[in-house]
C-alpha cells in the first residue's frame, strides 16, 4: 500500500503479465474454481482500496459469479446478488477477480474434499493448503491477490492461514455480516479475512464490518478501545503437538517475552469438550441450513424422476460428496425428537461452560495464545490421521467459534520450508488487540513469502 | 352415547404489505414467480429479516384472544422436505410462541356464550404453492413467506355446529383487528381439526387430526362423519389409532393420510438466523394501541342500547365497518331499530344495484341519520324516504338537500293544502256532489287526485281530515 500509483492502474496496464503470472501459479497450486481478471473494468470506484483486486471463497455470493460451494449440487449456479462484506469492498474501489476453492460447503481442513478442483499449497505442491479456506489461502500466499475473504465456522480461515504462512483472521461473531455467506452452521461461522499485510488486513476489516439491515444477528460493536497489551496468557498443558509446531510456539513464547509481555500461564478444562461440542453443533445446523438443497430451484437435477422424494434423493445422492452426508446424518441423527436433550441441548450448555472458562482467561490476560493447529500443512492423502482425528485437531480454533470471540493467525516461524502459524485470541469485540500484538511480533519475525512468490499484484 | 371434542389449529395470513422474512409484495394471484427475491427462494447464503409489522399483527392477535404476551420470543426451524419449501425447514415459533393461554368468548348457534381457550398463538411462514399438470408439477413461490399466524386452541368445542359458529366469531375477530380477511375461499385462513371422542366421565379418546377443511361448509359434515366413524370402530370393540386424515369434499369421508408412526420428525431447533425478540414498552404501547371492542362484546353493547333484535343485532356488528356507520348513524337520529332496518333491506338493496360497498358509497352514517330524522319528524313519509335513499345514491347529495330541491316535503299544513284539495273539488265537482248524495266509495278517488295533484306530498291524515271537513 505504500506505492503511490493508483493499484488499478499497474494491474490493468499489465493485464497480460498479471494473467501469466497468475496462470502460472495456477497450473501449480489452483486456487481459483473461477477467474475473470479480464472482466475488471478499466476504471476503479475511488476509495480506500480502489483498484485492488481480490479473490472470494466460493461460497459467498458475488452477483454474476458462480457461487459453487466447492460441490457438484451448485456447480452451475450463477449468484444473483452480492454477500454484504463484498458489496461494500466494491463499494470501497476493490475489484472482485474469482471465487477460490474450498472443502464441499466449507466442510474440511484441507479443501481436499472440494468436488471442483484440487488446491496445492504454494510452498510444496506436495501438500494441502489447509481448508475449509484453501484457495483463498494459498492466493494470497502466492501473491496472486493482496487480499481475499474467506468463512470461518471451526477454524477455516485460522487453519489454512497457518498452513500457508498469511495471516487468517476470524472477527467477532455478528461485526461482520453473514449476509451472501453459505453458512453451513450459522450460529458458528463467521466471514475472515486473509492478506499478507496486516495494515491492508484491518483496512478491510474497518470497511466491511458494521451492522446489516439483512443479517439481523449483525451489530455496529463499539470496538474496545485497544488498550495496550501486557499479559498474554498461555496454555499449561500442550500435549500432542507437533515437533515443528512445538518449536514454534516455545520460539513464540520467547519472542513475545522478549518484546514485554507477560506470559501467565492458565488452564483451559473444558478445551477437551469444544470439539464434541463443536461437531454436535455444527452438524445439527448443517443437516438443516443445506436441506435447501434439492435440485428443483437451482441445482443439480437429475433429468427424470418419479416424483418429489426420487427427485430429491437424486439429486442429493449426486450431489453431495461423502463428508458432507456423513454430516447430514449425523445432524440429523442429533436432532431426533427425544435425543436432543442427549446431544444437542448438551453441546449448548457445553458451549457456554467454554465461554465461562474463556472469561476467568481473560480476566487474568489480555489474549490467550495458542498453536494455530497441532501441525504444519500435512502433505496431500496423508492417512496419519484419519477423519476424526483431523477434527480433534480443530481443538484450538472452535473455542473462538463457540464463544464468538475474535482470533487471529499470524505468522511464526518456517521449519523445514514449511510455515507455521500461531493464534492469538481476544475477548469479544477486542480485534484491536489482536492487531497490535500481532503488529508487535511482526517485529521479531516477518511474513515470509514462499518460493517464487512475487510481491509485485499483492499490495 | 359418545360426547366429541374438537380443538382447532386456525392459520391466518396477515395483512402485511411484504412477506415476513424479506421485502417481496404479499399480493395474492400475480403471475406465478413474479413476487420472489433470493431470500423467499431460499438460495445459498440468505437470511430472514423479520418484518416487525407482522410481528406486532400477532401480537395484537394475541393480546385480543387474552393471551399471556411473550416477553421474549424466539423463532425455531422445523424441518421436513417438502417442493413448495424453498428452505426445506419452516421458520415457525415452537418453544417460545408470541402468546399462550389465551381465552376467548363466543356465541353458539342458539345464541348462548361458550368460551375457548387458547393454547398458543404463533408466527411463521407459509410454503408456496404446487401446480400439477399432466405429469408435471410445477411451483409458485409467490406464496412463500407469506405472514401466517396459527392459533391453536384447546379442545374445547363440542360439535360441528359450534365448530362453524367458532369459527364465524373468529373470522369476524381478525376483520376487526385489521389483521386478516380471514377469507376461507381464498386461502387466507385454513384450518385443521382434531377430533375426539369419549364417554361422558371418561377422559379424552385418541386425537385425530382431519385436514383439507377448507370450506365451512365441509366442517360440520366432516365432524360429524369423524365422530360416527370413530364411534362404530371403539363400538366394534378396536382402537383407533392416532392418525392426520383428509377430508374428501368428493366423497363426503375422510380417508387416512399418515400414521404416528409414519409422521415426520420436524426436528425443532432454535432458528440460529434470528435473534430473540425483545418487545419494548414502545412496542406494547402500538399493539395496545390496536385493540378494538371485541365483536361479541360489542354486539351486546349494541343490542341493549339500541334495542335490537338479535338478527338485527348480528348484522350490523358483522364487520367494524359496518358496526362504526351503524353507531354513527343510530346516535345522530337517536331509532337505532330504524337505523339498523335500513342497513338490512333498502341499503343493501341500494348496493347491490350500484355494485358498491357501503364504505365507498355516497351514503354516509349522517345522511342515513337525516333520512331517518325526516321521516321521524315527519317532515316526509316512508314513500319518499325510499326515493331519497336512492337519490342519496344518484346524486350523492344530502337527502334533506335533495328533499328541498325537489320540492319533495311533505304538506302538512291545511294552509297549503285546502287550496289543492279546492281545486281537485272544483274539477271533479260531479264526484263530489255525488260523495255527497251518499256514494262514499268515490271517496278514494278524491283521496288519489289529491295525492297525483301533490306527488303523493300530502301527509294522508291531513288529507283525510279535509275531505271530512270539506265534504
Amino acid at each position: 500500500m505504500t506505492d503511490a500509483t493508483p493499484a488499478w492502474k499497474r494491474f490493468r496496464a499489465r493485464l497480460t503479465d498479471y494473467v501469466s503470472y497468475a496462470q502460472q501459479w495456477e497450473k501449480k497450486i489452483g486456487s481459483f474454481l473461477s477467474f475473470r481478471p479480464d472482466q475488471v473494468p478499466d476504471s476503479a470506484v475511488a476509495g480506500p482500496l480502489e483498484g485492488l483486486p481480490f479473490g472470494v471463497k466460493d461460497n459467498i455470493a458475488v452477483k454474476g459469479f458462480p457461487l459453487t460451494c466447492g460441490s457438484k449440487m451448485l456447480a452451475d449456479l450463477v449468484s444473483p446478488y452480492d454477500a454484504t462484506i463484498v458489496e461494500r469492498l466494491k463499494a470501497a474501489g476493490a475489484q472482485v477477480i474469482g471465487k477460490t476453492n474450498l472443502d464441499e460447503f466449507g466442510m474440511g481442513s484441507s479443501t481436499e474434499n472440494s468436488a471442483l478442483g484440487k488446491t496445492n499449497n504454494p510452498w510444496d505442491t506436495a501438500r494441502v493448503a489447509g481448508g475449509s479456506s484453501g484457495g483463498s489461502a494459498a492466493a494470497v500466499a502466492a501473491g496472486l491477490v493482496p487480499f481475499a475473504l474467506g468463512t470461518d465456522t471451526g477454524g477455516s480461515v485460522r487453519q489454512p492461514a497457518s498452513f500457508c504462512g498469511v495471516y487468517g483472521f476470524k472477527p467477532t461473531y455478528g461485526v461482520m455480516s453473514r449476509y451472501g455467506l453459505t453458512a453451513y452452521a450459522s450460529s458458528l461461522e463467521t466471514p475472515g479475512i486473509f492478506a499478507k499485510d496486516l495494515d491492508l488486513l484491518e483496512t478491510v476489516f474497518d470497511i466491511a464490518k458494521g451492522k446489516d439491515d439483512n443479517d439481523q444477528t449483525s451489530l455496529d460493536a463499539e470496538m474496545m478501545t485497544p488498550r495496550p497489551v501486557k499479559t498474554i496468557a498461555i496454555l499449561e498443558d500442550l500435549a500432542d503437538l507437533d515437533p515443528a509446531v512445538k518449536s514454534v510456539y516455545d520460539q513464540t513464547c520467547a519472542s513475545l517475552q522478549k518484546l514485554g509481555f507477560e506470559l501467565v500461564a492458565v488452564k483451559l478444562s473444558t478445551l477437551e469438550y469444544a470439539v464434541p461440542a463443536y461437531y454436535t453443533i455444527a452438524t445439527a445446523e448443517a443437516s438443516s441450513n443445506l436441506a435447501r438443497f434439492n435440485g428443483i430451484r437451482y441445482g443439480l437435477r437429475p433429468v427424470y424422476a418419479e416424483n418429489h422424494e426420487h427427485l430429491v434423493r437424486q439429486s442429493r445422492s449426486a450431489g453431495f460428496g461423502n463428508e458432507v452426508k456423513t454430516r447430514i446424518m449425523v445432524g440429523t441423527y442429533v436432532l431426533r425428537s427425544g435425543f436432543q436433550d442427549q446431544y444437542y441441548t448438551k453441546a449448548q450448555k457445553v458451549r457456554t461452560l467454554i465461554r465461562n472458562d474463556l472469561q476467568k482467561v481473560f480476566d487474568r490476560a489480555d489474549l490467550l495464545l495458542t498453536p494455530t493447529f497441532p501441525t504444519p500443512a500435512f502433505v496431500h492423502g496423508d492417512r496419519s490421521m484419519n477423519e476424526f482425528q483431523q477434527k480433534l485437531a480443530d481443538k484450538f480454533t472452535v473455542t473462538a467459534n463457540l464463544t464468538g470471540i475474535p482470533a487471529l493467525s499470524f505468522p511464526a516461524g518456517l521449519v523445514t520450508g514449511l510455515p507455521v502459524g500461531m493464534q492469538f485470541s481476544a475477548p469479544a469485540f477486542c480485534e484491536g488487540r489482536l492487531f497490535e500484538a500481532a503488529r508487535r511480533f511482526a517485529e521479531t519475525f516477518a511474513v515470509p513469502d514462499c518460493p517464487g512468490a512475487s510481491t509485485e499484484w499483492s499490495h | 352415547m359418545y360426547k366429541t371434542v374438537v380443538g382447532i389449529e386456525i392459520h391466518i395470513h396477515l395483512n402485511t404489505q411484504t412477506k415476513v422474512f424479506c421485502s417481496c409484495r404479499a399480493e395474492f394471484g400475480d403471475e406465478p414467480n413474479t413476487n420472489v427475491c433470493p431470500v423467499c427462494l431460499g438460495y445459498p447464503g440468505v437470511l430472514p429479516r423479520l418484518n416487525i409489522e407482522a410481528l406486532t399483527q400477532a401480537y395484537t392477535v394475541a393480546q385480543a384472544l387474552g393471551c399471556e404476551l411473550s416477553p421474549r420470543t424466539l423463532f425455531d426451524r422445523k424441518n421436513y422436505f417438502y417442493p413448495d419449501m424453498p428452505k426445506n425447514y419452516q421458520i415457525t415459533q415452537f418453544h417460545d410462541p408470541v402468546g399462550r393461554n389465551g381465552k376467548i368468548d363466543f356465541q353458539g348457534v342458539d345464541g348462548t356464550i361458550h368460551t375457548v381457550r387458547i393454547h398458543d398463538v404463533h408466527l411463521e411462514e407459509d410454503a408456496g404453492k404446487m401446480i400439477h399438470a399432466g405429469d408435471m408439477s410445477l411451483c409458485d413461490y409467490n406464496r412463500a413467506g407469506y405472514s401466517l399466524l396459527e392459533i391453536v386452541t384447546e379442545p374445547d368445542l363440542s360439535d360441528g355446529d359450534d365448530v362453524e359458529a367458532f369459527l364465524l366469531s373468529f373470522q369476524r375477530l381478525v376483520r376487526y383487528l385489521g389483521v386478516s380477511d380471514g377469507n376461507m375461499d381464498e386461502g387466507s385462513m385454513k384450518c385443521d381439526h382434531n377430533v375426539t371422542i369419549h364417554k361422558a366421565g371418561e377422559s379424552l379418546g385418541t386425537k385425530v387430526e382431519i385436514k383439507n377443511l377448507n370450506s365451512p361448509k365441509f366442517i360440520k359434515k366432516a365432524i360429524e362423519f369423524e365422530t360416527k366413524r370413530q364411534a362404530a370402530v371403539l363400538d366394534a370393540g378396536n382402537r383407533l389409532v392416532q392418525e392426520t386424515r383428509l377430508w374428501n369434499e368428493n366423497r363426503d369421508v375422510t380417508e387416512s393420510m399418515r400414521t404416528k408412526e409414519t409422521s415426520n420428525d420436524y426436528r425443532y431447533f432454535p432458528e440460529p438466523d434470528l435473534p430473540p425478540f425483545v418487545p419494548d414498552a414502545a412496542f406494547l404501547q402500538t399493539v395496545k394501541s390496536r385493540q378494538v371492542e371485541l365483536p361479541l362484546v360489542r354486539l351486546q353493547r349494541l343490542t341493549t342500547e339500541h334495542g335490537l333484535s338479535r338478527e338485527q343485532a348480528e348484522f350490523v356488528s358483522e364487520s367494524r365497518a359496518l358496526a362504526e356507520f351503524f353507531e354513527t348513524a343510530a346516535k345522530a337520529s337517536g331509532n337505532g331499530t330504524a337505523i339498523a332496518n335500513w342497513m338490512m333491506g333498502d341499503v343493501q338493496k341500494e348496493l347491490n344495484h350500484f355494485g358498491l360497498i357501503l364504505e365507498a358509497s355516497p351514503l354516509t352514517p349522517a345522511r342515513l341519520a337525516q333520512l331517518q330524522t325526516l321521516l321521524d319528524s315527519g317532515r316526509i313519509h316512508i314513500k319518499i324516504a325510499k326515493q331519497l335513499l336512492d337519490a342519496i345514491f344518484e346524486e350523492n347529495a344530502d337527502p334533506e338537500t335533495i328533499m328541498i330541491s325537489k320540492g319533495l316535503e311533505a304538506i302538512t299544513t291545511e294552509a297549503q293544502l285546502a287550496p289543492i284539495v279546492d281545486e281537485v273539488f272544483t274539477r271533479h265537482a260531479a264526484v263530489v256532489e255525488a260523495i255527497r248524495s251518499g256514494d262514499v266509495r268515490q271517496k278514494g278517488f278524491l283521496v288519489g287526485q289529491i295525492m297525483q295533484a301533490t306527488n303523493g306530498r300530502a301527509a294522508p291524515a291531513l288529507v283525510n281530515q279535509l275531505l271530512s271537513s270539506k265534504l
